[in-house]
């Protein structure tokens, strides 16, 4: 059993490798434009009670939508491929980014801000070098979920033509009976463990070098 | 001095969290009529109608209804008595292994999970679609019952030990019922990855509404494609909606 | 209390308040109304006054954290209601209770933000940050690489305080800055704060709700009441010998006698003159020094006229010397305020103050009868005065 996994992964590394960063960079670039929207919703919400709430009910719903589901749904809008599965991802990612930068936010001690404005910073100043720096740690462990959740959702999307690592899961399940077909499944099941877990790692240190030591 | 931020955890049911309790029932039940309605009012197809009957897509969602509640039962059993266990003083040290294996439970791809179970044993079933789900979904219940349990006041163990409690009654009056609010946040976390999880699970031959999705993307049918995710989606708001509840209802008085 | 000479001269500037009010929208009643103040330049004035009646909300006026809603603000002859609300703070400095000092900011950072805001060049501010740093006592070498998470609630205020110094401006609005940490520190606090002013000679405006507080530190105090109105406006004295009302009087409370005392020194008060005897003098002499006086008990000198110790007439009777029936004495100089001299009273079976003059040499003795004396011409002196309401 192992054999037959190692010959294959040694077999196919090339491909393997490509699948990888397919994966990867449709994950990492999806999650990145969730922390851009999410944030900017976050920012633009949070002093609004009622745009807050509107603003994390509205993406807690989308997060409870089967991803399988979801997809089903952006085909007849999107057709196949990359651009349906990069659509889920991102409005996956959505939901604990805007709800960690609005509680975030709102949690800042209000004396802090006070004195940012009393000693003379304007309202974009306070956001930049006060709030926003003191809500990274929290919105970056929101990051870090919506990867890992990415992770798996973009597998799904390998059904409808999406890229990366799930294709191989899928060719193995459509080859059953094969020698090949657990070595493909097992191999891009543990590859997207493995990334997964690098990618945690990462940005974990990401949250090490971009964090104050002062609030850590 | 200053606290810098708050933890985003459990904080008792929010006005946002509240309103949603009772929009989305609502939402759902209006929608899925509607769906339906669309669907079920058309000239359907001779290979349309085979999937789009009343008896079809009841079956289907019973199926999917069945298989999300053994999910539950099952993480409940397995999730609930071990997060209890690496709570206790002395198992401590097999935390972080427990907590570890969970958490790639939960890394792996659904799909991979069920792939493999079925390619591993050559067989297809509800079994093979739930034992893999149940494992996925792990995660959550485990880590909010070590949470909710962690975060007993060790004010209150010390008074029921001084009052002479015994572990087990400790456990059972004082500590489960003051996590229960955790647990169940996590159980509903847990339940909707098990009914988004079970779409899927029409793959191993184990039912589900997963298999209108399917049929509709396989012939570009976009009617059953489009019946079949919006009851998915349905469904999932309603589990969801349960779930709520449960946290809403089923916490202890004094906490609420 | 400061003393008024500044090193150059006062740097601060004098505020002016015209008939300000603040209604907050939705509210029938103004949280402050009609409050005309002047606070004359380089001095230290204190809003003091009950929880809620404004008096926070009239400092913020003047640096528009709160907008008034009518009257006038005018800092330095200048119209503060003018000037860009981000640029007026930048130049006043602002302090409050929790510092709010920013925690994923350096000390140095966070001391050097409104120098940054107004675009410093970097060895400017490095240079301003270690000699604030060191003014308020802090070693620069070991404190301005830390985070405030590292320092005790005092030091993180004196910090505070330093930042608000830092672009040095002519202004200071003070929000109840030494209420957060323990007694002893906040004497501390404000004993620094006392010693700075005397180098810098800014106008502070000081809020607190502690009299006693007020007292210490106040040029002029403010006793503010409900929506902000000025109940009396003076010197710290006038209002403890003169309290213009029952509130007012009621917020010195009881303890005001004690307090003027603490507000006057021994050498405003006229000394007792008492027998001395010196140590190295024969009983004789002691005997006959005491048997011509009223008194049955003399302070014992050194040879350098320092006092030392005390002796009882009855014990003298029996004594081979001077030195064997000596008892011990604690002594009062007469820099020391009244106060003191209170407790010397009270703490020696003599029931008087022995007081130390230039050289710690023997000057006289304070006694009960004196410090009533003081604190009845105070009172007469500040009811013959017309107590302030507004203009000092």
């Amino acid at each position: 059993m192992v054999g037959a996994l190692w010959t294959y992964v040694t077999d196919h590394r090339l491909q393997l490798l490509f699948d990888s960063y397919q994966h990867v960079s449709a994950v990492v670039q999806s999650v990145l434009l969730a922390t851009v929207i999410g944030v900017l919703v976050g920012v633009l919400t949070y002093r609004n009670r009622l745009a807050a709430d509107l603003a994390t009910a509205t993406s807690s719903v989308i997060l409870t939508v089967p991803s399988f589901a979801l997809l089903g749904l952006l085909i007849p809008l999107f057709g196949l491929g990359v651009i349906p599965s990069v659509t889920a991802l991102v409005l996956y990612s959505l939901l604990p980014i805007i709800r960690n930068t609005i509680v975030g936010l709102n949690a800042v001690d209000p004396a802090l801000i006070d004195a940012a404005r009393g000693i003379g910073m304007s309202r974009l100043d306070t956001l930049g070098r006060v709030e926003l720096r003191l809500v990274w740690p929290s919105i970056l462990s929101a990051v870090r979920l919506s990867t890992q959740m990415s992770m798996g959702v973009l597998a799904i999307a390998a059904y409808v033509k999406g890229p990366g690592l799930g294709n191989l899961i899928f060719a193995g399940l459509a080859r059953v009976g094969s020698p090949t077909a657990l070595p493909m499944a097992l191999t891009g099941t543990l590859l997207i463990v493995v990334l997964a877990l690098l990618l945690d790692a990462a940005l974990v240190l990401l949250g090490r070098l971009t964090t104050s030591k002062g609030i850590r | 001095m200053t606290t810098v931020v708050a933890d985003a955890s459990t904080a008792g049911p929010t006005r946002a969290e509240r309103l949603r309790l009772l929009i989305q029932p609502v939402l759902v039940l209006v929608v899925g009529a509607a769906v339906v309605f669309w669907a079920f009012d058309r000239d359907l197809t001779a290979t349309q109608q085979e999937n789009i009957n009343a008896a079809n897509v009841s079956q289907l969602i019973w199926q999917h209804l069945l298989i999300t509640i053994a999910v539950t039962v099952i993480v409940l059993l397995v999730g609930v008595p071990l997060g209890v266990l690496v709570t206790r003083p002395g198992v401590n040290r097999l935390r972080p292994f427990v907590v570890g294996a969970a958490n790639v439970g939960q890394a792996a791809p659904a799909i991979g999970l069920l792939v493999l179970l079925f390619l591993l044993t050559a067989k297809t079933g509800f079994w093979i679609g739930v034992l893999p789900i149940a494992l996925y979904s792990l995660l959550p219940v485990l880590s909010s019952t070590i949470l909710g349990l962690t975060e007993v006041d060790r004010a209150l163990i010390d008074a029921g030990n001084g009052q002479g409690m015994s572990r087990g009654s400790l456990l059972l009056r004082v500590e489960l019922p003051l996590a229960v609010p955790y647990i169940l946040a996590g159980l509903r976390t847990s339940l909707v990855l098990a009914v988004g999880t079970a779409t899927l699970s029409f793959l191993v031959n184990a039912g589900g509404l997963g298999i209108l999705i399917d049929t509709g993307y396989k012939l570009q049918d976009d009617v059953t494609l489009i019946l079949g995710s919006v009851l998915a989606v349905c469904l999932a708001l309603l589990v969801d909606w349960f779930g709520g509840l449960a946290e809403f209802f089923l916490a202890p008085k004094g906490l609420r | 209390m400061t003393i008024q000479s500044a090193k150059s001269g006062p740097t601060g500037v004098r505020i002016q308040l015209d008939h300000v009010s603040k209604v907050y929208p939705g509210s029938t009643q103004p949280a402050v109304d009609d409050v005309s103040l002047e606070i004359p330049a380089g001095e230290i004035v204190v809003f003091v006054g009950p929880s809620g009646c404004g008096k926070t909300t009239t400092m913020r006026m003047i640096n528009r954290l709160s907008e008034p809603t009518s009257g006038k603000i005018l800092i330095g002859d200048k119209d503060a209601l003018s000037i860009k609300p981000t640029e007026l703070r930048r130049s006043i400095g602002y302090s409050i209770q929790q510092a709010g000092l920013f925690p994923h900011m350096t000390i140095r950072h966070n001391v050097g933000l409104v120098p940054g805001l107004l675009k410093w060049d970097r060895k400017k501010i490095d240079a301003r940050v270690d000699e604030l740093l060191d003014l308020v006592g802090l070693d620069p070498g070991q404190y301005a690489d830390r985070y405030p998470r590292q320092l005790s609630g005092g030091q993180q205020q004196r910090v505070g305080v330093a930042r608000a110094l830092a672009a040095d401006p002519p202004v200071l609005l003070m929000d109840e800055p030494f209420g957060a940490v323990d007694p002893i520190t906040r004497s501390s606090l404000q004993d620094e704060l006392l010693r700075l002013q005397t180098e810098l000679g800014k106008t502070i405006v000081f809020v607190t709700h502690d009299f006693g507080e007020a007292v210490k530190l106040g040029d002029r105090i403010a006793v503010l009441g409900q929506k902000s109105a000025v109940l009396q406006y003076d010197t710290p004295q006038a209002i403890l010998a003169n309290p213009a009302d029952d509130t007012v009087a009621g917020f010195v409370g009881t303890g005001a006698s004690l307090r003027q005392l603490g507000l006057m020194r021994v050498k405003d008060v006229e000394l007792r003159p008492h027998p001395s005897v010196h140590v190295d003098d024969d009983v004789d002499t002691a005997r006959n020094a005491l048997a011509g006086s009223e008194f049955d008990w003399a302070v014992v000198l050194d040879s350098r006229d320092r006092p030392v110790s005390w002796i009882r007439a009855n014990r003298l009777a029996h004594a081979r010397d001077v030195a064997s029936v000596a008892e011990p004495l604690d002594v009062v100089s007469t820099q020391s305020t009244l106060e003191d001299a209170l407790e010397a009273i009270l703490a020696e079976s003599h029931a008087s103050a022995v007081v130390a003059g230039p050289g710690s040499r023997y000057v006289g003795v304070v006694t009960l009868e004196t410090l009533i004396e003081a604190v009845t011409t105070a009172r007469a002196d500040a009811g013959a005065k017309p107590t302030g309401h507004g203009a000092p």
